[in-house]
């Protein structure tokens, strides 16, 4: 039975690898959050390292989160305190490119019906789309924290003359929040997916998992809540347990007469 | 064990609508049957409670002696359905789309390869076969379903219209298939249709549904001893007697009905004998289109 599931995930990847449509969509978002985003606020804080704003942050900052010099320091704080938030939007955003068409974009083409003919069941067919859009979400997010690290250590080595330590936020994130989140997402989106009855109607209700985000955000812009790593633990284990019980419990009751209405 | 059962299956969706009714019947192994009736009569219904995809309100069905409602992956793993609404990629080209639901059903690569090469040389198909399917026609997306439900050598396939959108040769075609897989392979036939000259065709054995209720179920003979004994006898004949049975119908053209071909060779001499000359004679028997609005009326009226 894995090789059908597997045999699905891959079919998965190519419609999204052959539809340019997609594919950019899939690029868009970490493209805008890992290589420009990052790169604005390092130009910002070298072309203007005395705003009065800045300096008042500095000085509330411990010690360990200092650098060598001011302009380190800032974007030092921006790469490990700013920039892991922002880059959680990354796998919700993937996801929800993949996840969002799994169920309802094969009823829209048609298709659906013939991979319910197929001896599968349906929580197979289920646990096949929310891999194949999991699997996306970790490679692209992958790759968007690589491409990130590689130009925002090329940049503030030939601006500020140093290279920039992640901090360990950066490996609880990747290895637990961001697939946690991801999984979280996936697994919503392709149950909305199920019921839905558009591509579109999918979409617009993947959009609502970004407010906890855009609310961790505004609370680490304006100081509210600073993550350390032990909160983000914290967030990565609750996450993480949440992700696994909609996993379990998310398409029990779903049968093949409520996904072909 | 018979390939497919139905007991007092009955089916009604949850807005009321009473889609099938009651429907017995049992189908031997090897057979190609008819499932006969106008749009809405219930044939999709049916086919879907076969394969799984709704649950019975009452009665029960099997295939291959599996309960559809409690196991449809191995209903699934044994047929093969092709439905106007089960559809391939477009993004793939036609031989992708076999290869991927050979895979889904545990053909290996190798002998999906030749199995889809072979299906798509009997269907025609050869050199669309590495055509993308969103070049396809309706008529060679028809074919290549019908190549992706035999993929995977089923024992039971599920044809719903499965000839609507062909052209008479393509048609031909595919009828040729039906025929030898159920003779040649053994595999059972259950083809939905409303083309009855269509069926009677290819099939061995019909059932005739209207309005979700099984009208009459049989081979072509079974049904024409229950509904409409006997034949039309034609004869072209000139100087015929009087006082036979016969009824003219045109010039030097007469008819007439009997119960048995007995009967023919009487007739014939009472002509002869009374200084008729007859050119020719042709027993017709009701055909299926016959047979079934003669069902269909006689329901009419009782209601």
């Amino acid at each position: 039975m894995r090789d059908s599931m597997m045999a699905l995930i891959k079919k998965d990847f190519r419609g999204v690898t052959t539809n340019k449509h997609l594919f950019t969509g899939l690029l868009v978002v970490p493209l805008v959050l890992t290589i420009i985003l990052p790169s604005v606020f390092v130009f910002l804080i070298y072309f203007n390292p005395n705003d009065p704003d800045i300096q008042k942050l500095l000085e509330l900052l411990p010690q360990s989160a200092q650098y060598g010099s001011l302009e380190l320091t800032v974007a030092g704080m921006i790469l490990n305190f700013i920039l892991p938030v922002f880059f959680l939007i990354i796998p919700i955003m993937t996801a929800s490119i993949m996840a969002a068409s799994s169920f309802v974009g094969e009823k829209e083409k048609h298709t659906l019906e013939t991979l319910l003919y197929c001896p599968m069941s349906v929580k197979q067919i289920f646990r096949s789309k929310v891999a194949a859009s999991f699997i996306l979400s970790m490679t692209v997010s992958l790759i968007s924290f690589l491409a990130m690290i590689l130009v925002l250590e090329f940049e503030t080595f030939f601006l500020m003359g140093n290279l920039l330590l992640p901090s360990v936020n950066w490996l609880i994130i990747l290895l637990i929040v961001s697939p946690a989140v991801s999984l979280i997402a996936v697994t919503l989106i392709v149950r909305v997916s199920a019921k839905a009855q558009s591509v579109e109607e999918s979409q617009q209700s993947a959009v609502f998992l970004i407010i906890p985000l855009i609310l961790l955000i505004a609370g680490q812009f304006t100081g509210v809540l600073l993550l350390n790593k032990w909160i983000l633990l914290g967030i990565g284990a609750v996450c993480a347990l949440l992700a696994w019980l909609l996993l379990k419990k998310c398409m029990g009751r779903f049968t093949y007469e409520m996904l072909l209405k | 064990m018979k390939a497919i059962t139905l007991q007092n299956l009955s089916k009604t969706y949850s807005g009321g609508k009473q889609a099938v009714k009651q429907i017995s019947l049992s189908l031997e192994r090897g057979e190609v049957f008819g499932f006969l009736g106008p749009n809405g009569a219930g044939k999709t219904t049916t086919v879907k409670l076969l394969n799984g995809m709704l649950v019975p309100s009452e009665g029960n069905c099997s295939v291959m002696g599996f309960d559809p409602a409690e196991k449809p992956e191995k209903v699934h793993a044994l047929s093969g359905v092709v439905t106007e609404h089960a559809q391939m990629y477009d993004n793939l080209t036609g031989m992708q789309n076999l290869i991927f639901f050979a895979s889904i059903y545990g053909v290996c690569k190798t002998d999906s390869l030749k199995r889809a090469e072979v299906l798509l040389e009997q269907l025609n198909l050869e050199e669309a076969g590495n055509m993308r399917l969103s070049t396809y026609s309706t008529g060679m997306r028809q074919r290549l379903s019908m190549a992706r439900a035999l993929i995977h050598r089923p024992q039971v396939l599920f044809l719903d219209e499965p000839t609507s959108g062909l052209d008479p040769e393509s048609a031909q075609n595919v009828n040729r298939l039906i025929r030898n897989m159920a003779k040649q392979e053994g595999v059972t036939i259950f083809l939905c249709t409303h083309q009855l000259r269509y069926a009677q065709e290819i099939c061995t054995k019909y059932g005739l549904i209207e309005e979700g209720k099984l009208l009459a179920e049989g081979t072509l003979d079974q049904l024409r001893k229950k509904v409409k004994p006997g034949a039309a006898v034609k004869i072209y004949a000139d100087n015929v007697p009087k006082g036979t049975s016969l009824q003219e119908i045109g010039t030097h053209q007469y008819e007439t009905v009997i119960r048995s071909d007995d009967e023919i060779p009487k007739i014939v001499r009472n002509i002869v004998e009374g200084g008729g000359d007859i050119y020719s004679v042709t027993a017709q028997r009701p055909s299926l289109e016959d047979i079934y609005f003669a069902l269909t009326t006689r329901e009419e009226e009782i209601l």
